[in-house]
């Protein structure tokens, strides 16, 4: 019994922090102008701009998830030859990259790709066609790419470093080359680590705020921005319609989450395949 | 003829040697065994054979051709890891194939293949299963399997048998050896297991500290050890220095010299005298007593002290025979020809 009571202050933070909070989003959600109904709702889903944001934010964030992994697949799978020294140095990287986001990081793409930024006057000055307007977009994947290939290769590094060097041996002296290994055995033998990773840098991208707003203010239409500027609009506010838009997203970002669990738990029931004493 | 021919290859690691200048020569169809303790150079002289890594020095030549500057799959080597290294996403029968697709050979004839080895290793049963299903018996005879669909010019085993229990490990020992020989494949197998090792070798390479200690047939290197570490790390010896010998025996020998425990044998129990001198049939008998007793499956191992020194003497364990008790006074009877002085 005392020992419980020390689980105590853990159980309070999570109610303070999390339950409190949230059960507030989800109560005030339900109140639309001072009724309780679902009216916040069916205001969202049959409104045209919210339906909008949603498109662009899973599109947004589905790509720059794809282009994540897909380079920090290569990247892991590049590192994982490397002495320690290198190794080292590209996680420390990583670690970094993947923590620069925000004003920073819009700053920094600015100052590159921006109306004057370097590479911007650059192709202007050896007209080269390329130049492209940074406050869209594709400014914004290019932003959000910067922190979702950080990150997927951060997490991904020590998923391909579980792969045993003895089956890569074992295929190279069958004549499978690299590429096929990978394609083959490699990046299958870890889909269950690498669909978690994923859905990480999806939820990643889902939640970004500051770096959107930095970059593009409120000119493209993501939900993060949406709902910031229904809390603190200064031509119409409506914080319980922000609350259903939050409760949405929180959806949105639960039924991937809960998939690859369902995915997960079936592949479980036969014993982990990655597991067995492959070191 | 010399099938595999290994001249004076080393390997360095950083300022460490781990190769030195090996030279072995296998016959076509031959069983070797490269036994050792661990960091003894074993398992990178047979990961330099398959090109997993550069030897510093020397030649390796398979049949006709120089190997050792080719890449490994250029080699036409097959290899058996101690974790089995199969393919986890793949099944038994896609685990097979994998290797035969990167032939190119056509669906009919891999599907051949995969099903008359997998015939030969008593896993069809198990063709559609996946290697977590398998039990580690099961998942090292996939692995051979796979070794031996490619019809390998050479078979490399590496501590094939190390990460199964002891059961198992015997099964599969016959087993090896069955495939082995009827497939006829030259094979090199490493092991720290000394058992394994003369079981199933025709011929054996003893290393130490990079080196090849001693090559020959088992029988050779159990009872004729051509060196102190050699005598020391095969079998459970009396490993005797010529002044412990000419104490027992009374015979002056040029160097120390090996008894192997079973050629030490019971003559009469209690209230006997000891001759010390040579019999003239060539047998010698020493008087002792015996100071310790213990069970080992087939043998009885006894500890006996004999003018000044603790024999180790092995007997068969039969049920019907009398265990000696400690305390026991006893008279051994050993054979001249018994005594193997290890050449220095």
């Amino acid at each position: 019994m005392r020992m419980r009571l020390l689980a105590l202050p853990l159980i309070v933070a999570f109610a303070v922090l999390i339950l409190w909070p949230l059960s507030s989003v989800v109560i005030d959600s339900f109140d639309a102008k001072g009724e309780v109904s679902f009216g916040n709702y069916t205001e969202v889903l049959s409104s045209a701009y919210y339906q909008q944001s949603f498109i662009t934010t899973l599109w947004i964030s589905a790509l720059t998830t794809v282009i994540g992994i897909v380079f920090g697949i290569l990247l892991a799978i590049a590192l994982r030859a490397r002495g320690r020294g290198v190794r080292r140095f590209a996680l420390a990287f990583g670690s970094m990259g993947a923590n620069f986001a925000g004003v920073p990081l819009a700053m920094a793409i600015i100052i590159l790709f921006g109306m004057n930024g370097f590479f911007t006057i650059l192709v202007g000055k050896l007209g080269l066609p390329g130049a492209f307007n940074v406050y869209s977009i594709i400014g914004l994947t290019i932003a959000y790419c910067y922190f979702q290939i950080a990150l997927a290769t951060l997490l991904l590094t020590p998923a391909f470093d579980a792969v045993p060097v003895e089956i890569e041996e074992a295929a190279s002296l069958m004549g499978v080359s690299s590429a096929r290994f990978w394609a083959r055995i490699g990046v299958p033998m870890l889909a269950r680590q690498i669909v978690a990773i994923a859905i990480l840098l999806f939820a990643n991208a889902m939640g970004t705020f500051a770096t959107t707003f930095a970059l593009t203010g409120t000119s493209v239409n993501v939900v993060t921005v949406a709902i910031s500027s229904l809390v603190s609009g200064d031509i119409f506010s409506d914080p319980n319609l922000a609350n259903a838009i939050s409760l949405l997203l929180l959806i949105v970002l639960l039924v991937p989450i809960i998939a690859s669990q369902i995915i997960a738990g079936e592949k479980r029931l036969g014993k982990d395949p990655s597991a067995g004493p492959q070191r | 003829m010399s099938y595999l021919t290994i001249a004076n290859v080393s390997a360095t690691y950083g300022a460490m040697t781990i190769l030195d200048g090996i030279e072995l020569s296998i016959g076509q169809g031959e069983m070797h065994i490269l036994l050792g303790p661990s960091g003894c150079g074993k398992t990178t002289l047979l990961r330099s054979i398959a090109g997993l890594t550069a030897p510093s020095g020397g030649e390796i030549r398979l049949g006709d051709r120089r190997i050792d500057n080719l890449p490994p799959k250029e080699r036409g080597i097959a290899m058996v890891f101690q974790h089995y290294a199969l393919f986890p996403n793949m099944t038994v029968r896609q685990n097979l194939a994998f290797g035969l697709e990167q032939k190119r050979l056509s669906r009919a004839e891999v599907a051949r293949k995969v099903d008359a080895t997998l015939a030969m290793v008593a896993l069809e049963q198990r063709a559609d299963m996946r290697p977590h299903q398998l039990s580690g018996g099961q998942r090292q005879r996939v692995a051979l399997a796979r070794a031996l669909v490619l019809e390998p010019a050479l078979l490399l085993l590496d501590e094939p048998l190390s990460a199964l229990d002891a059961q198992i490990r015997k099964r599969l020992r016959d087993e090896l050896k069955r495939i082995q020989r009827e497939s006829g494949l030259t094979s090199i197998l490493v092991t720290h297991d000394q058992d394994e090792a003369l079981t199933l070798g025709d011929r054996v390479s003893v290393m130490n500290a990079g080196r090849i200690a001693q090559t020959g047939t088992p029988r050779e290197i159990y009872h004729r050890p051509d060196s102190l570490f050699v005598a020391g790390f095969i079998g459970d010896g009396n490993l005797l220095t010529p002044d412990e010998i000419e104490r027992l025996t009374g015979i002056r020998t040029s160097g120390s010299a090996i008894i192997q425990p079973q050629d030490l044998r019971f003559e009469s129990v209690n209230g006997a005298t000891a001759t010390m001198a040579p019999a003239p049939d060539g047998e010698i008998h020493v008087q002792g007593v015996v100071t310790d007793v213990s069970l080992s499956g087939p043998t009885i191992r006894y500890l006996v002290e004999a003018k000044g020194l603790t024999l180790k003497v092995e007997a068969p364990n039969r049920y019907d025979s009398a265990e000696l008790s400690t305390g026991t006074t006893v008279r051994l009877a050993l054979r001249k020809g018994d005594i193997h002085v290890v050449p220095n």
